[in-house]
């Protein structure tokens, strides 16, 4: 019980970032690798907002989520439509912006560890014991849940119920009828691939409440997130929010069980056996 | 009004299409038929700005020159592609397929009017208006591509070999459901490979051989002429 509940808090805060992986991956076609590093950069911020600022850190998520659009969408502008523009094949993209992404996510660790040093951060906020089932969870990890967890609703009624939502959703499954129905097709990537900036960086900055960060942590995360969404499907909500708790479950039991030491590697084996029997996701369907 | 003019489309060396010139007026239907590689599909495409044209072609819709422009900009002009895939969304419901349809500006006003519009034609996509369309069968995506270039508004309705993979009953259904669309004012353009049910429906036809237009004629004249037949009808096969 124990372990299925810190699992469920774990995953909710897996699954904002991984929803913002999924619109940069899944409607801009990016797999963007310095996807960790705009999450670590969120944690940054919401760590200076209380250190520094004396402000709450989940009041950081707005400027975090600004900036974070606003630099994802110059890097897509600027770095990645000429890409996009220049590939003659998916294939072809999904090389060239994984390298380049790659490169990026180094630019970003360095400039980290340039403005705040390279030692462990965390801070103690809402630190207080709270009760489910007569048992005590840090405060911190239920509202950065609850954060999450409103956040992913929002998105999730957003990418559902609104016209441009359902036109992202559009170039995700289709691109070329995409444009043959009036949508800028790099337009709307360019949107989604900031939406997606901001709501990974907004996850980092809930995910520090209770976790421990260095600037070199980006690429754990990232792997986590490729994890969530190659799991749940490249282009399905539902199966990334899903895919969220079952790795956190897993986590948490591995953690608790075997060794705390052992979870990334019960990520990765989670990760095989997913590409071993599933590949086309939880609620993926067999592709042509 | 839809005019192409002397259209040439190059595939790295190989000119799929050479000096190719159409007209499509605002409530005729148009035919071109032509053989498997001809390069019907490229010219319809290039016209809905899927394929580039040559630099001095000229491509112009109610006297717009509408040639060099993306095909999200093309759609705002009044022209709707129903590509050979049939450009639907398969994740998405009938009802978000149609929903995107009107995503053009020219196309909001009459959403709700357009929707009506399709349902009267195609009553089964009123019925399955919340199924996902990728698990519909061929005829009815086939529907749902042209409810949802219908959406767009389109004065020229552009169709690439529309009744490809249907039951012959079916294809009836669909040229019956096209000659119904042009009574309400939208010209249409579609290219086949083998259809007398295209000519039959159809005001005018051309040819094209190689890229090449080799023949234009009224769709009587083409349907009466032997060599016609023989060449593009399919009536002289053992």
């Amino acid at each position: 019980m124990d372990i299925l509940i810190l699992g469920i808090l774990l995953g909710g805060s897996y699954a904002l970032m991984a929803l913002g992986l999924q619109l940069q991956y899944g409607v801009a076609r990016i797999m963007n690798l310095a996807n960790g590093e705009v999450l670590v950069a969120g944690s940054f911020g919401a760590f200076w907002f209380w250190t520094g600022l004396k402000l709450s850190p989940f009041l950081s998520i707005v400027p975090a989520a600004l900036l974070a659009f606003a630099a994802n969408w110059l890097v897509y502008r600027y770095v990645l439509r000429p890409l996009v523009r220049r590939a003659k094949s998916h294939g072809q993209l999904e090389v060239d912006s994984i390298l380049a992404t790659f490169g990026m996510s180094f630019i970003l660790v360095g400039v980290m560890i340039a403005v705040f040093g390279g030692e462990y951060f965390s801070y103690s906020y809402l630190a207080r014991p709270f009760e489910i089932f007569g048992q005590p969870y840090g405060l911190n990890r239920i509202v950065a849940f609850g954060g999450s967890a409103v956040l992913c609703i929002v998105l999730a009624l957003w990418l559902t119920r609104s016209r441009t939502g359902l036109a992202l959703r559009g170039v995700a499954v289709n691109p070329t009828a995409a444009g043959l129905v009036g949508i800028d097709v790099l337009k709307a990537s360019a949107l989604a691939f900031a939406l997606g900036g901001a709501v990974t960086a907004t996850g980092g900055a809930l995910l520090s409440a209770f976790l421990t960060f260095d600037a070199s942590l980006g690429v754990i995360f990232t792997m986590k997130a490729l994890i969530i969404i190659i799991f749940g499907g490249v282009s399905d909500i539902r199966g990334a929010i899903v895919a969220s708790f079952i790795l956190g479950i897993v986590e948490s039991a591995v953690a608790r069980l075997i060794d705390p030491g052992l979870t990334l590697a019960a990520a990765y084996i989670l990760f095989i056996a997913v590409l071993l029997w599933r590949p086309q996701g939880l609620f993926g369907r067999k592709s042509a | 009004m839809l005019e192409v003019r002397n259209l040439s489309v190059f595939y790295g060396q190989h000119h799929a299409v050479e000096d190719a010139s159409v007209t499509v007026g605002a409530d005729e239907i148009v035919v071109m038929l032509g053989a498997n590689g001809a390069g019907k599909s490229t010219l319809i495409r290039s016209i809905a700005g899927l394929a580039p044209a040559r630099p001095g072609c000229s491509i112009r819709m109610d006297g717009e020159e509408i040639a060099a422009l993306p095909p999200h900009e093309i759609v705002e002009k009044g022209i709707a592609l129903v590509p050979e895939d049939r450009g639907i969304f398969g994740d998405l419901t009938v009802d978000e397929n149609l929903t995107l349809g009107a995503f053009p500006d020219r196309a909001r006003g009459a959403e709700a009017a357009n929707r009506e519009r399709i349902y009267a034609l195609f009553p089964v996509l009123k019925e399955r208006r919340r199924q996902a369309v990728r698990t519909m069968s061929g005829g009815e995506q086939q529907m749902v591509a042209i409810g949802r270039a219908i959406m767009s508004a389109p004065s020229i309705l552009l169709l690439d070999e529309p009744s490809l993979g249907l039951s012959p009953l079916l294809c009836r259904d669909l040229f019956r459901a096209l000659a119904e669309i042009r009574t309400q004012g939208v010209g249409i353009f579609l290219v086949e490979q083998n259809s007398k049910q295209s000519l039959a429906i159809a005001d005018r036809g051309y040819l094209l051989e190689n890229g090449h237009v080799v023949g234009a004629d009224s769709a009587a004249n083409l349907l009466a002429d032997e060599a016609v037949s023989r060449s593009y009808l399919g009536a002289g096969e053992a």
